[in-house]
């Protein structure tokens, strides 16, 4: 790789903290009204937003998981979670079938292009992002069973 | 250091030096304001005994994607996307990318709550993608963002209509063909105000091309279109539990170039096509049940900003593509589940054998079912039992061929065709897909899945030697959770068929010690003995592991590739087998 591409990397780290504010990005509701990651913002003072796909089994497992501890959360730190879905036109038809089945209280949005995804700087689903005052305070890639724990933990610090 | 990179370089140096502020603050803001991604995908190919040696220069590659978002204010935005492929792009991914460090992307926005303009490289979708899709898959090594302009105006909440033009990102180039668009969404749910809890949407959207005619086969064609159209229409229906969605796409004249499998010679070389797709879904839902239906007709809709791009055999990964076609059929998680795919047939592609195979397009439907089991019921069990049952049936479109000249058809170049409109006698892809998930207490849970799959292995992968594979697919796993963050998945799957390599045995364990770091194996074997030795008694192992911290994530691999036809994502390309180590970083910070 060309010594450039190292030299501009080790920079960064000094440019960046975690508390970026949160990308104005459009989506889509499932009935197709648009809404902007603003207003989302705007609307809560805290809020997750989780990327998961149709396809990808750990995002699922995931939001099965906080479904299931969703009313306790939201009892003690009036979060907010909105699980945004990544399917492009190739899956984004089975959402709705499929979210029925599953007993999740919290509300999906479309991300179609990706876009929000890019925005976030993310490769890999699941991905969550904790945002208060329209500040993203904490970023998470990935989930194993169990660590909805360490998300609550996480939120119940920023929460104070 | 290429030049365009030194100019980025330079006017951001500029701003900080010409900064008012003190340089303490322009720090802070700098941090603030600033969003940066990272990713890293290297690999180091080795030669393997089995296999025999790597072949291809440069054993060890890597793709570097640095990409770098400013806020300016409250109204404009910046950003740029370094690329480097050094020294060269990962295996079976495009040479087009060939370059050791590049600016790939660099934009500026400007957002109100009604106007939303961008310069520079931009992606779009109007609709389902169906007419327009320009956007990046950097697992699947492609990139079509347009380089020029977009407008996003929505005076009001329930209208919106977008415009752009731009030419398509090819490689660290543009696209020769300039493509231009726009696209109107009305929401009529409150204008109409019909029924309660009733939504209804349209959308209208037009995408041009223009590409001059580039005489590059000496072909003798009399009249090339050099703008080709496309027109889509759109309606969103939802009636409380009740919901349709409806599209219909046209596709103007262009001729067909040069993408004959497996022969050189061409046929229909003075003749145009339309192309046009009529997507069609119709779903119910309520709590603990959802089914929905899904029909789609595609005939002659792949579109490229360049013609040249349109070679099957030379754009194997869909460089330059406009629009978005994939396939309509269950995405699978499991390796074996991922041999016989379906890939969609949405061009038009006259291959030369005794007779002319026109293949025109594609039509199928399939329908999708989710049914919860209740907890305390009988299938439910204390914790509820999940079932989706999927089924899609996928066709060929059946036509008739002609030629008006009456010139025999191996060296005709006015052969045309006629297709049926609803015809699905042409079967090229069938699977049937019952999945159970079912948790057992608070610590295990299951996954069980059947899968027959029927594969037109002739036609989709031009064989022409009427191979075809009708296969069951079983898998089990499970995962058990233990109590102190750490956890363990067992998968175990069979495929069974007389066909083409037939038998496989497949698994694998992951055991995660902590929600930061865990490791895994799988292997899938070819255990009896075919005519495709390539894949017999070979162990096509992965062996790695993977470490996570916020939004940071290392993964290292050793295994080998199966070589044939690899599906990622929902879209399937050749590529050849090989073995060896990946690293993947990526992180956000």
């Amino acid at each position: 790789m060309n010594k450039y591409f190292y030299v501009i990397l080790l920079t960064i780290p000094l440019f960046t903290q975690s508390q970026n504010a949160l990308p104005d990005i459009t989506l889509k509701t499932l009935s197709g009204q648009t809404v902007t990651t603003k207003q989302m913002a705007e609307k809560h003072d805290l809020l997750i937003i989780s990327l998961w796909a149709t396809w990808c089994v750990p995002c699922k497992n995931e939001l099965d998981a906080i479904a299931e501890v969703y009313d306790d959360w939201v009892d003690d730190t009036n979060v907010t979670l909105y699980a945004v879905s990544i399917d492009d036109s190739r899956t984004s038809k089975r959402i709705k079938p499929m979210i029925n089945g599953k007993d999740w209280e919290f509300e999906i949005l479309l991300d179609e292009n990706s876009d929000l995804k890019r925005a976030f700087g993310v490769s890999t689903v699941p991905f969550t992002a904790v945002i208060k005052q329209g500040k993203i305070m904490y970023k998470h890639t990935g989930y194993t069973p169990g660590y909805e724990t360490e998300l609550y933990n996480q939120i119940l610090k920023i929460a104070d | 250091m290429t030049k365009r990179l030194s100019i980025i370089l330079l006017l951001v140096g500029g701003f900080l030096l010409h900064s008012q502020e003190t340089n303490e603050s322009v720090f802070k803001t700098l941090k603030s304001n600033l969003t940066v991604s990272f990713e890293s995908n290297s690999q180091w190919y080795v030669n393997d005994s089995k296999f025999g040696d790597f072949e291809e220069d440069e054993h060890l590659r890597t793709t570097n994607f640095l990409r770098l978002d400013y806020t300016i204010s409250d109204r404009f935005s910046t950003g740029i996307q370094l690329e480097s492929y050094a020294p060269k792009n990962l295996l079976n991914n495009s040479e087009l990318y060939d370059e050791d460090l590049e600016l790939a992307t660099y934009y500026l926005r400007y957002k109100t709550k009604s106007l939303d303009f961008t310069l520079g490289h931009y992606y779009a979708q109007f609709g389902s993608g169906l007419i327009l899709r320009a956007w990046e898959d950097r697992a699947l090594g492609i990139n079509t963002a347009l380089f020029g302009a977009k407008m996003v105006f929505s005076p009001h909440d329930a209208f919106r209509i977008t415009t752009l033009y731009g030419k398509q990102r090819k490689g660290f180039d543009l696209s020769e063909g300039e493509i231009f668009g726009a696209n109107a969404e009305l929401d009529l749910t409150n204008a109409l105000n019909i029924m309660r809890s009733s939504n209804l949407l349209l959308g209208l959207s037009y995408v041009g091309k223009k590409e001059d005619y580039r005489n590059l086969e000496n072909l003798s064609v009399d009249a090339v279109p050099n703008i080709v159209n496309s027109f889509s229409g759109r309606l969103n229906f939802s009636h409380s539990n009740f919901y349709t969605d409806f599209e219909y796409v046209a596709k103007s004249d262009d001729i067909r170039l040069n993408n004959i499998i497996p022969n050189t010679v061409s046929f229909s070389e003075n003749q145009t096509f339309e192309g046009n797709a009529v997507s069609w879904t119709a779903g119910y839902s309520q709590k603990g049940f959802g089914v929905s239906y899904n029909f789609r007709r595609l005939e002659n809709m792949r579109l490229f900003s360049e013609r040249a791009f349109g070679n099957a055999n030379n754009n194997p990964t869909n460089q330059l593509s406009v629009n978005y076609l994939p396939a309509l059929s269950k995405q699978h998680d499991y390796t074996l589940a991922n041999i016989y795919l379906y890939q969609s047939q949405p061009g038009l592609f006259i291959e030369n054998y005794e007779s002319p195979l026109i293949k025109a397009g594609e039509i199928g439907q399939f329908v999708d079912l989710f049914y919860n089991f209740k907890k305390g019921s009988f299938f439910g069990g204390k914790y509820g039992t999940k079932l989706n049952i999927n089924m899609s049936y996928w066709a060929s479109l059946a036509n008739n061929y002609s030629d008006p000249n009456g010139i025999p058809y191996f060296v005709s170049d006015d052969l045309t065709y006629e297709t049926e409109f609803l015809n699905f006698k042409n079967k090229l892809y069938t699977d049937l897909n019952v999945e159970i998930r079912k948790k057992w207490n608070r610590r295990l849970r299951s996954i069980f899945t059947f899968i027959n799959v029927f594969y037109n292995k002739s036609y989709l992968e031009s064989k022409a030697d009427g191979s075809k594979v009708r296969a069951w697919i079983g898998v089990a796993e499970s995962t058990y959770k233990f109590s102190k963050g750490n956890s363990v998945r067992l998968e175990l799957q069979h495929l069974s068929t007389n066909d083409d390599a037939r038998n496989w045995l497949g698994g694998t364990v992951e055991y995660f010690f902590n929600s930061k770091f865990g490791i895994y194996f799988n292997d899938s074997y070819n255990y009896e003995d075919s005519k495709i030795i390539q894949d017999t008694k070979i162990h096509f192992f992965n062996v790695g592991g993977s470490y996570t911290k916020g939004a940071t994530r290392l993964a290292l691999n050793y295994g080998r590739q199966r070589g044939g036809l690899l599906c990622v994502g929902g879209i399937c390309r050749p590529v050849s087998q090989n073995t060896g180590l990946t690293l993947n970083f990526t992180s956000t910070f």
